[in-house]
Order: structure tokens, then C-alpha cells, then sequence
């Protein structure tokens, strides 16, 4: 192997991408050549070191007016797009053709066509109501289809501050998305911060009504050991006069290791029965 | 099970605009610091991020879903960066001028002169690649910082990724010897 294809090889050792074969013919070379091995090595020394610049790291961190213009711009790009008129085509030769040319039929023509706009524009006015309806309601599950993506995004992100504006925009989504309702039980139950924990949990209140959400807020209780976040949970449970955890409250009653969280359970029990 | 970028691309180009956030929330950041490498302005790469995730609805269309995602945005935003730097007649604004760039400090369990000449370094090694010309600094870039493939980078640079390699070889020795010459300035 000469020097200019040892050379060629020296990315792939940088990044460790180097194959089996590659790796044997350079080390036969680099143990002959002195130029060589120590160019690998100088170069390769800077390029770890190019891992501890700023940029490399997150260090460099956007605006915070970056997100909102993302999310306007995106939303005026969907309003345009359903706002924009059907491209307008030329009118064929055929359809001149169709014209008459005597002034009287032009009259009569017109006045028949005249007549069946007024018949289409009341058929359509006899039920506009429905259809209307159908277009806000489409409208506002693509609304809450958005807001459903922001959420879920938000709370998939590794700082905790982006994870609690994740919870917020959880308050805007339907109750009955699951989708949201799951991702709000994971960050219940796994997200390392408390405060994103606690805030999941009151963000938990709209979706009271799904029987599928009691249930697992009534299995997410003892999963947690932080008693801020037991105690959070327990006044959930309250709220939502939730009898069914009437065991799960009763073994903290009785087992619960802090004081606080005891006592609280004691007190749901109380104001459940 | 999360859903791939090229997935959520080929929605988007079958209308589901919305899906487009998804794939803002997974790589604005990456695309800010890109910018902020080529273009070292704050305010430059925030427009310039905005500008790729327009151009990305707008072009739509044109994705190819068997091709990645990643290698196809990044080919955006080298277009944006151009576009964006011939309107503005090639301004590049001084590294001295970006307030925001300062280099990360030291291990604490080292000792102050250590930390100094650490420091030094790494600001010199930031100046050097400043002075890198722009296609030897942005494929360092798309490498070491964007932690693209090579077979990515080719994609994005349109060339062989052998091609890649070997620049980035080269790239490598351009730096070096800047940072030499930086660094004897300096002693001098």
C-alpha cells in the first residue's frame, strides 16, 4: 500500500468505520512509515479535539421565538393551501362551439341557465347546515390533530422544561385522544423529573372520563416513590371519587414510608366512603 | 415504536402537512448549530432554519421516500445557506462578532494552568476553523458536528463517498497547518 492510499483510509480510522482488511494493510504500513504514522496521529488528535468545540455540543441552542414562527408559518401555510382557488383552466374550443349564434337562443339559453342557478342555489341551501358542520369538524381535528403532535413531541424531548410545555399543550387536546393520554401516563410513571411528573399529573384531570385512564392512574400509584407526586395522585383519585382504589389507598394507609403520603391516603379513604 | 423520518417525510408529501412539526422538533437544533458553524450569526440561522422548513413545504413533492430523509434536508439547507449568502454579498460575520461562541471549559479537576492552555487551545483550534475555506470547513462540519455518515454526506455533497473521505483528509490537513500558523504567530 503507498502512502496516497494510506491517506485514503484515514477518515475511516478517524471515525472507526475502518473494515477488517483495511485496518491490517494500513497497520502494515503505518509500521513501516514514519511520515505517515505520525500524520495519522497529529490529525487524529485535532479531530477528537474538534468534539469539544461549542458548536459540537449543545451548547449553541436556537431562540425561543423560533418554535412560535415555525408553528405560524406552518399554520398559514395550511390556510393557504385550503384557501387557494382551483386553478383556472382555459375554455376549450368545443365549449365556444356550444354557444349559439342567434341572438334569440343566446337570450333563451341564458335564461335557462339563469333559472337552474336558482335551482342548484336552493337545493344547496336546503342543507347547508350538514355540510358546513362537516367541514368545522374537519377543521377541528386537524386542529387538534396539530396540537396533538406538538404535545407528544414536546414531551419526547430531553430538556425537562420542553417536556413541561409538552404537558400544557396536553390541556388543548381532545380528553379522548389516547395517544396523549399514554404518552401522559409514561411521563407519570418514568420521566425523571418530578416537577414534569406532578404537572402530568393535573394534566391527567381532563381525561377523567376515559375509565381506561382511572384505571391506570390507579396503577400508577404504586409506582411512584416521590411523595410529592403520591400525594398529587392520591388527590387525583379524590377528585375523580375513584372507589375502586380503595385498596391501593389502604396499603398506603398502613405501608407508606412517609408520614405525609400515610395520612393523605387516610384522608382519601375518608372522603371516599 | 417511533415513527422514521422518511415516514413522516412521505405524509407530509402526501399532504399531511401537519406531520411536518414532528420532523421540526427532531432536527431544528441540529439544523440551528449547522448554520451557526457555516455562518457563525445567530440571527442568520435562525432565519435560514425557518427558511429549510418552508422550502421542505414547498418542494414537498419532490421527495424521493426511498432516499433518507436527513441527506435530502441537509441538501436544503446548503441551497438556503447559498441563497442566503449571495443576497447578503457574501457577508460572513467575525467570530469576534459572535458573542455566543465561547469554548467549553476545562475539566474542573484540572489545574489552572492546565485549564488556561486548555482553554487556549480550543479557542485556537475555533479560530483555525473559522479560517478553513467553506467547503473544507462545512464537510467537517456535516461530520463532526452534524454526525452525518459519510455515505449521508455524499449524498448531501453529491459525490462519492470515497470522494468524501478523501476530503475530508484534506480538510484535515488544511486545519492543521492553519492552526500551526496560528499557533507560531502567536509564540512570535
Amino acid at each position: 500500500m503507498t502512502c496516497d492510499q494510506t491517506k485514503a483510509l484515514f477518515a475511516d480510522y478517524w471515525s472507526r468505520s475502518l473494515s477488517g482488511t483495511n485496518e491490517a494493510a494500513l497497520e502494515v504500513h503505518l509500521a513501516g512509515c514514519e511520515a505517515c504514522r505520525g500524520e495519522l496521529d497529529r490529525l487524529g488528535r485535532l479531530w477528537r479535539e474538534l468534539e469539544l468545540l461549542p458548536a459540537f455540543e449543545d451548547a449553541v441552542e436556537p431562540g425561543p421565538k423560533l418554535r412560535p414562527r415555525f408553528y405560524e408559518t406552518l399554520s398559514a401555510y395550511r390556510q393557504g393551501l385550503e384557501s387557494a382557488p382551483a386553478p383556472k383552466l382555459p375554455p376549450g374550443p368545443r365549449l365556444a362551439s356550444l354557444w349559439p349564434r342567434r341572438v334569440a337562443w343566446q337570450v333563451a339559453l341564458s335564461c335557462a341557465l339563469l333559472l337552474m342557478g336558482i335551482g342548484i342555489g336552493f337545493a344547496v341551501r336546503s342543507a347547508p347546515a350538514e355540510s358546513r358542520g362537516s367541514e368545522v369538524a374537519q377543521l377541528h381535528a386537524e386542529v387538534n390533530n396539530m396540537r396533538q403532535l406538538v404535545a407528544l413531541s414536546l414531551l419526547q424531548q430531553q430538556s425537562a422544561s420542553e417536556r413541561l410545555r409538552g404537558v400544557s399543550f396536553a390541556y388543548r387536546v381532545e380528553p379522548s385522544d389516547s395517544e396523549v393520554l399514554a404518552a401522559l401516563l409514561e411521563t407519570v410513571n418514568h420521566d425523571p423529573n418530578v416537577n414534569v411528573r406532578l404537572a402530568a399529573v393535573d394534566a391527567l384531570h381532563p381525561f377523567a372520563a376515559s375509565p381506561a385512564a382511572r384505571e391506570a392512574v390507579i396503577q400508577a400509584l404504586p409506582r411512584q416513590t416521590t411523595p410529592l407526586v403520591q400525594v398529587a395522585l392520591i388527590d387525583l383519585l379524590v377528585d375523580l371519587k375513584e372507589k375502586e382504589a380503595e385498596p391501593e389507598l389502604r396499603r398506603l394507609a398502613g405501608m407508606a414510608s412517609d408520614p405525609g403520603v400515610r395520612q393523605r391516603a387516610q384522608w382519601a379513604l375518608e372522603k371516599l366512603q | 415504536m417511533k415513527t422514521t423520518d422518511n415516514t413522516l417525510m412521505a405524509q407530509v408529501s402526501n399532504g399531511e402537512i401537519s406531520k411536518l412539526a414532528m420532523l421540526f422538533e427532531r432536527h431544528h437544533r441540529a439544523l440551528f448549530r449547522y448554520f451557526v458553524s457555516m455562518n457563525r450569526d445567530r440571527d442568520v440561522a435562525e432565519d435560514l432554519v425557518q427558511d429549510v422548513f418552508f422550502r421542505i413545504l414547498r418542494y414537498r413533492t419532490s421527495y424521493d421516500p426511498g432516499k433518507p430523509f436527513t441527506a435530502w434536508m441537509y441538501q436544503i439547507a446548503r441551497h438556503a445557506s447559498v441563497d442566503q449568502a449571495q443576497k447578503r454579498g457574501g457577508e460572513v460575520v467575525g467570530i469576534a462578532e459572535y458573542a455566543g461562541w465561547h469554548v467549553e471549559p476545562a475539566s474542573p479537576a484540572a489545574g489552572p494552568e492546565e485549564r488556561a492552555s486548555h482553554n487556549q487551545s480550543l479557542g485556537l483550534l475555533q479560530r483555525a476553523m473559522n479560517r478553513l475555506p467553506d467547503d473544507k470547513r462545512e464537510i467537517l462540519v456535516l461530520s463532526r458536528f452534524q454526525g452525518l455518515k459519510y455515505e449521508q454526506i455524499a449524498e448531501v455533497l453529491g459525490c462519492e463517498v470515497g470522494t468524501v473521505k478523501v476530503r475530508i483528509y484534506r480538510a484535515m490537513r488544511a486545519l492543521e497547518q492553519i492552526y500551526l500558523a496560528m499557533e507560531k504567530e502567536k509564540a512570535s
